[in-house]
């Protein structure tokens, strides 16, 4: 059979206009393409400020791309005005970051959940509105108490799973988060993160997971990619990236990652990446990554790699494969 | 001692064995909220209330208001009622106790004869005058009274021909708060001038709230050029002083209460257009509004219930400054004589029609200053408790 894909991105660009400079811009996102396969779930890591974000919102519109095409089910949404958006609306939503910006303070949880409902009019009834609205509260194991509430009153992993059930109640058939777990307690986390799969055993969901934790992004994804400086460096199986990682900087982030046995965190070869990332105003030429890879070359400061198959679906940006 | 201090001891340290073993966590009290659930009217009500000075800048608005609005059905005279005998009378007199009656000597010199309790009863006649004496002989009750002038105090002669110097204050019981240079009552004035304030006040809020709030959410809200061409809009209003608008109005409509509210209600939103516009421009960028951008609720739902109740606050504070201001802003055209036709009243032309006599009777001036601070000072409260009161994140 072949693969059906709920979301395409094709050679995605995304540049915003610098202030008082006409000519300058920013390149936050640089001819990404992925797609995602249908009730799977692609995990999207990169450092802070690589573009991830920008990505997620350009793909959900919040944000006009410059270039590229976004085929979300099989329909081109890339360029649509904001009126013919309702559909694509309905089809995907999003999870924000931080639970305390993304909630209305002045709103109550019923409110705030019945949102998407009336702005889809699916419900018929403000009684059927309700009941969809408790039927939510249940699932993300909040009580029937709390819909009288407004967002402040609950702690951040709460919130979250408002947020959550916000996402859900119009049962969309994929979902960006957008790091939904960073600004929570680890302790929580996982709670939140359990959430997000249930909701994808149940409903057959897809989700497109950016976080800057490689280690939760594991536990998530079935298939990755590492983004840097607005570009797709690496994009494989969750399995493989973590066995074989290829690139340099995945590399990197790997080695980043904190070991939680001291005796094996001894022996770790201290993380290789170097400097800061560079402006996304003015990117590097050639590979964007190759002021601080340890392994470049020449070639490296010339020519900017594309991404090649490895084999297996493994793919790979960089000259020394 | 020691078995004194054991019996002493709480039950729970002698019921629980280990006084650091974890108490059962079950799910509902994890995921209770521990504050008290309240509906939204009765949470703001709950919050305005439990501040004092709210409260009373309520109690004092409700005061003006009853008595503006009753307080003339009460009232024995009406706003424009004259009686040129019994002009500049204070709300206190001296009394002057002379052949069993008791006089007041008002400053143009003239007898008023006052009953024991305060009332007026009428102008005492003068007879004859003798201006090296400093003397006015007044008939009364078919004898003769003779008033001094020659030195301050002014006062009455006795029998003997002796200066009385002994004076009563008595309280004013015909005009409460006094009369006023054409012989109206004060407090019907007042009255009548409050009611003007409060009539502005609405204006001044119903297009503050309507015109200005709707004007600068949608220019920040739409941006671009639209942005543009409604604060250009906003910017040519501003420059056209309120005082020439007026007097413009006034070439075409007659001068008037109407000319003065169709100035105030076209033009005197500008500013909290602008500052809805700036709260909503930082507003729009927050993730909850792009959350609910993502959700596909239409403009209006993302205006009315995202962004406008979040900038509740500043409104709210901008409102409180506007409507003193704007009922400042008609006593002042009042004041100088764009506003409001004798024999009608506003606070501002109080105001004016006592600097004529002001070093006689400076309560003429002091009483309609002193509404106007009691209104001032109850919007202002008011406006600052229903601020704090319309933020959830202040519940307590």
């Amino acid at each position: 059979m072949e693969k059906q894909y709920m979301l395409e991105v094709k050679n995605l660009v995304k540049h915003f206009p610098v202030s008082g400079n006409k000519h300058a811009v920013v390149h936050a996102v640089e001819d990404v393409s992925f797609r995602v396969e249908k009730g799977k779930i692609f995990g999207l890591v990169g450092e802070s400020g690589c573009g991830k974000s920008t990505c997620a919102r350009t793909i959900i519109r919040i944000y006009q791309p410059t270039a590229g095409n976004i085929i979300v089910d099989g329909e081109d949404v890339s360029y649509k005005k904001n009126r013919e958006l309702q559909a694509l609306r309905r089809k995907m939503q999003m999870i924000f970051q931080d639970p305390y910006a993304s909630l209305n303070a002045r709103m109550t949880v019923h409110d705030i959940i019945a949102e998407p409902l009336r702005a889809h009019k699916v419900a018929s009834s403000r009684q059927e509105v309700s009941e969809r609205v408790y039927d939510m509260l249940d699932k993300v194991g909040l009580s029937h108490e709390h819909a009288n509430r407004y967002a402040h009153e609950f702690s951040g992993g709460q919130r979250q799973r408002i947020g959550v059930a916000r996402a859900l109640v119009i049962e969309p058939e994929i979902v960006i988060c957008d790091e939904p777990i960073s600004a929570l307690d680890v302790s929580i986390q996982a709670q939140v993160v359990n959430l997000l799969k249930d909701f994808q055993y149940e409903r057959g969901l897809t989700y497109l997971f950016i976080a800057h934790d490689l280690s939760m992004v594991r536990y998530v994804s079935d298939e990755i990619g590492v983004m840097y400086l607005g570009q797709l460096v690496e994009i494989c199986a969750a399995a493989e990236i973590y066995e074989h990682p290829l690139h340099p900087y995945t590399k990197g982030l790997l080695a980043a990652i904190p070991i939680p046995v001291p005796k094996l965190a001894r022996q770790k070869v201290v993380s290789s990446i170097e400097g800061d990332i560079p402006s996304p105003i003015s990117p590097p030429p050639g590979c964007h990554f190759h002021t601080r890879c340890p392994y470049a070359k020449p070639i490296c400061r010339e020519q900017e790699p594309e991404l090649r198959d490895m084999g297996g679906g493994h793919q790979v940006a960089c000259h020394l494969y | 001692m020691n078995e004194m201090m054991r019996q002493s001891l709480p039950d729970y340290q002698i019921q629980t064995p280990d006084p650091w073993a974890a108490l059962p966590v079950n799910a509902e009290s994890r995921e209770k909220l521990w504050s008290k659930s309240r509906t939204f009217v009765g949470d703001v009500w709950f919050r305005f209330r439990s501040k004092f000075t709210s409260i009373f800048g309520f109690i004092l608005i409700v005061l003006v208001l009853l008595f503006a609005l009753v307080g003339p059905y009460f009232a024995t005279f009406t706003y424009s009622e004259q009686n040129l005998d019994f002009v500049n009378t204070p709300p206190v007199f001296r009394a002057i106790n002379c052949s069993g009656g008791y006089f007041y000597i008002t400053d143009k010199l003239k007898v008023l004869e006052i009953d024991a309790q305060g009332h007026l009863v009428g102008k005492v006649e003068s007879i004859a005058e003798d201006y090296e004496k400093k003397q006015v002989t007044l008939s009364y009750q078919g004898g003769e009274i003779i008033m001094d002038y020659s030195q301050s105090p002014y006062t009455m002669l006795d029998e003997n021909g002796e200066r009385i110097e002994e004076a009563k204050h008595i309280w004013n019981r015909t005009y409460l708060l006094g009369s006023d240079n054409l012989g109206r009552d004060m407090l019907a004035r007042l009255m009548f001038g409050a009611r003007v304030s409060l009539l502005v006040a609405v204006v001044a809020a119903l297009t503050n709230l309507v015109i200005g709030v709707l004007f600068g959410s949608i220019s920040a809200y739409c941006g671009g050029m639209v942005d543009a061409v409604m604060m250009r809009i906003v910017d040519v209003i501003n420059t056209v002083p309120l005082t020439l608008y007026v007097i413009l109005i006034m070439v075409v409509l007659d001068a008037g209460l109407l000319s003065i509210i169709l100035a105030l209600g076209t033009v005197y939103w500008v500013n909290m257009a602008r500052v809805v516009r700036g709260e909503i421009l930082s507003l729009k960028e927050r993730d909850f509004v792009l959350a609910s951008r993502t959700l596909g609720s239409s403009t209006a739902t993302i205006l009315f219930r995202h962004l406008i109740p979040n900038a509740m606050g500043p409104i709210l504070v901008t409102l409180t400054m506007l409507i003193p201001s704007a009922i400042f802003m008609e006593a002042f055209l009042s004041f100088i004589g764009l506003g409001l036709t004798a024999p009608l009243a506003s606070l501002g032309t109080m105001c004016n029609d006592a600097l004529a006599t002001l070093r006689t009777s400076p309560y003429q001036l002091f009483e309609p200053a002193l509404l106007i601070c009691i209104l001032m000072f109850g919007f202002n409260f008011v406006g600052d408790g229903l601020r704090d009161a319309l933020d959830p994140k202040l519940k307590k």
